[in-house]
């Protein structure tokens, strides 16, 4: 599948119209110049002789270098830029996990009623809502009329405190990343909360309804401990689905909420590749994408196994 | 069978709010159950039963709710429920609350067993660590005892190797150890009266004749009476001392089970009997009910079985029959009997319509000229 994605994401690129070199260069620039630059990234070369050289490359882990930034290698700009992108996609996945769980449960066991119905609706506006808008919406509110958290700029809480203004310690940056992060993972995080939201409630309904919850009940097992106990689990393989998916999504969403909050992450790299042209950062960034969904599959595919028993990998005759 | 009975059901009726309307899926149920008794419920698909043995338990959960009657359990008032005038339901003081029936009644006193034991066991958690669980729940056992028991419980019904089983998942059972392992739950609390929701409808005949041969070795050793909920008249021929037969939600007889076979009261309760495919028939001979059960939001005015029913008179239409004592010990709603008093032989037959359903002669002769 990499390598399927790799080939594509090749072929487009090499498909745009205008030429890296010549926007890196600017207007007025000499022939002789352009040849230079264009000879030293290799761009001189007939498509399928590039292809195969970039291929070798990615199989030994060598994604090229980037064009806009002067020579770097990609590989190093990515995992620059790495840790900001899992730091904002984590902590959104951490505030929709805990918000949609347990509201998607609640709901379905109070279906139809006053709290199932107003999750519903706040579900369905956060599935249709652009994250981006949301995003600019906080800015408005949070940041410029009540000025309570800051619009803009990432802090990572491991950073030393010397580089971070108005911190004297560890944990004063600790305090400063997560006052930073409080409108990008709610950005970031609100579609996540609705999605899971949702399917949280449908699966967990079909649960409530068998008869092994009936038969809990029948044996005086408190109706907290059924939903906990028993049905939770049950209706978490369809929840565990949908978070494998919502992972690809929320890079999607990070670009966006990068943009809007001007965080140095994979999103904004990879605007800046697209605007520049820079075709290895594209093709290096989408590849990791891509890395990181098929990461995010096996994590789901192993959760499988770990939640429903009559699942298991690697054969065995039960 | 002069003592009090075990359980005493009276006027119970719970009804289903649906988007096309109310179905009353039990109407106005009044049975008992006496000690060390095997009461045999019956009735088609969608008659009401299981509906009828979870309003028992008082499981039933929206959109459905029991709107009237009373359920007492030796003593324990578990349903006392009116509803006034305005439509509002009231309970009875005394009435059992929703901690008091798990604490005091479900499981300890009452268990369940249901039809599919697939789906009657939660496929996440391993057969020990489920029976575990309704052991400690119910009985002041630890850990470590409750475990002992739950494997002293697993032999008692049958299932071999019980200690390495014990750590097995429902999926790694077969159907009939999987029944055997609810009929372990059921005895874990040694409780007086087990409702059986068609236990054996989902095995195989040589496996159903092992959990039946079981019952009755228990039935004997701990004197437990049981609801044995079931559309299969061999099974209660084979297990039951009495028989309710229901029809769309009201028992339309009452009677023990030899006359129930041999001095059948209702037409419905003939037309069921009849139904049984027997080995010297071929498939000409067998004589299925005609016509299909009406849904509950449909039900048919007078008597609810009229339609499909070969003694329906133009009567049957217009008089709704409530169950009356026929023969001692031995009930039925049927308005052909005298004490109806429902001049229902002077009454026209129905005649048969082209669907099938039996309607006033005159109107068949109607639409006949139509064509």
């Amino acid at each position: 599948m990499l390598i399927g994605i790799a080939t594509i994401t090749f072929l487009l690129v090499n498909a745009m119209p205008g030429d890296p070199v010549r926007i890196m260069l600017g207007p007025g620039t000499d022939q002789a110049t352009i040849d230079a630059v264009q000879s030293r990234y290799g761009l001189d070369q007939p498509l399928y002789e590039r292809y195969f050289n970039y291929m070798a490359g990615v199989a030994q882990g060598d994604l090229g270098n980037s064009i806009h930034y002067n020579g770097v290698p990609v590989t190093e700009k990515i995992l620059e830029r790495l840790p900001v992108t899992l730091l904002l996609v984590a902590s959104s996945f951490t505030l929709a996990i805990s918000m949609a769980v347990p509201l998607g449960a609640i709901a379905a066991r109070r279906q139809n009623k006053a709290t199932d119905h107003v999750s519903r609706i706040i579900a369905l506006i956060g599935v249709s809502t652009p994250s981006f808008w949301i995003g600019l919406m906080l800015i408005i509110v949070f940041a410029y009329q009540l000025n309570v958290f800051p619009s803009s700029g990432l802090i990572m809480p491991w950073a030393h405190p010397s580089d971070v203004p108005q911190a004297a310690n560890r944990i004063e940056v600790l305090g400063s990343s997560l006052y930073h992060l409080v409108l990008p993972t709610i950005t970031l995080g609100t579609l996540q909360t609705a999605a899971i939201m949702r399917i949280q409630r449908s699966s967990m309904l079909e649960v409530l309804n068998r008869d092994y919850i009936t038969l809990a009940q029948a044996y005086g097992v408190s109706s907290r401990t059924v939903l906990r106990k028993h049905a939770l689990r049950n209706a978490q393989l369809p929840v565990v689905t949908i978070i494998g998916i919502q992972l690809t999504t929320a890079l999607g969403g990070a670009v966006l909420t990068e943009t809007v909050f001007s965080i140095n992450g994979m999103g904004t790299l990879i605007i800046t590749a697209v605007e520049s042209q820079d075709y290895p950062l594209i093709m290096g960034v989408t590849l990791f994408f891509g890395v990181i969904f098929v990461v995010g599959v096996l994590i789901t595919d192993l959760l499988y196994a770990y939640l429903d028993p009559r699942i298991t990998y690697g054969g065995g005759d039960h | 069978m002069t003592q009090d009975p075990l359980l005493s059901v009276q006027n119970v009726t719970t009804q289903f709010v649906t988007e096309e309307g109310i179905v009353r899926a039990v109407d106005d149920l009044s049975f008992d159950v006496h000690r060390g008794e095997t009461l045999g419920l019956v009735g088609e698909s969608g008659a009401g039963k299981s509906v009828a043995i979870r309003s028992i338990m008082r499981l039933i959960s929206s959109p459905g709710e029991i709107v009237s009657g009373t359920i007492t359990y030796k003593g324990h008032v578990i349903l006392d429920r009116s509803q006034g005038p305005d439509g509002e339901v009231r309970d009875g003081e005394a009435m059992l609350s929703e901690a008091e029936m798990r604490s005091k009644i479900r499981g300890r006193e009452i268990a369940l067993i249901f039809q599919d034991p697939m789906e009657s066991l939660n496929p996440v958690f391993t057969i020990g660590s489920q029976l575990r669980e309704f052991i400690e729940i119910n009985r002041d056992l630890s850990n470590a005892e409750a475990k002992a028991e739950a494997i002293e419980l697993l032999r008692e019904v049958g299932i071999p190797e019980a200690e390495s089983r014990y750590h097995e998942y429902p999926h790694q059972f077969s159907g009939g150890m999987r029944q055997r392992v609810l009929i372990a739950m059921a005895l874990a609390c040694k409780p007086d009266l087990i409702i059986a929701d068609e236990p054996t409808t989902a095995l195989d005949v040589t496996v159903e004749g092992q959990i039946l041969d079981l019952i009755e070795q228990l039935k004997t050793e701990y004197e437990t009476s049981f609801i044995w909920v079931t559309h299969d008249m061999g099974v209660v021929a084979e297990i039951c001392d009495r028989v309710n037969v229901m029809y769309l939600g009201e028992l339309i007889e009452q009677a023990p089970v030899d006359e129930l076979f041999h001095e059948t009261k209702h037409p419905y309760t003939e037309a069921l009997l009849r139904s049984i495919p027997k080995p010297h028939e071929t498939t000409g001979e067998f004589d299925p009910i005609r016509g299909i059960m009406p849904d509950g939001m449909n039900a048919p005015s007078g008597c609810r079985f009229h339609p499909r029913c070969p003694d329906a008179r133009e009567v049957c239409m217009s008089v709704h029959p409530d169950l009356r004592e026929i023969d001692d010990g031995q009930n039925a709603a049927c308005l052909k009997y005298d004490v109806f008093d429902a001049d229902y032989d002077d009454s026209p037959p129905l005649v048969v319509d082209e669907n099938g359903e039996r309607v006033p002669a005159e109107t068949v002769e109607s639409v006949g000229g139509d064509d």
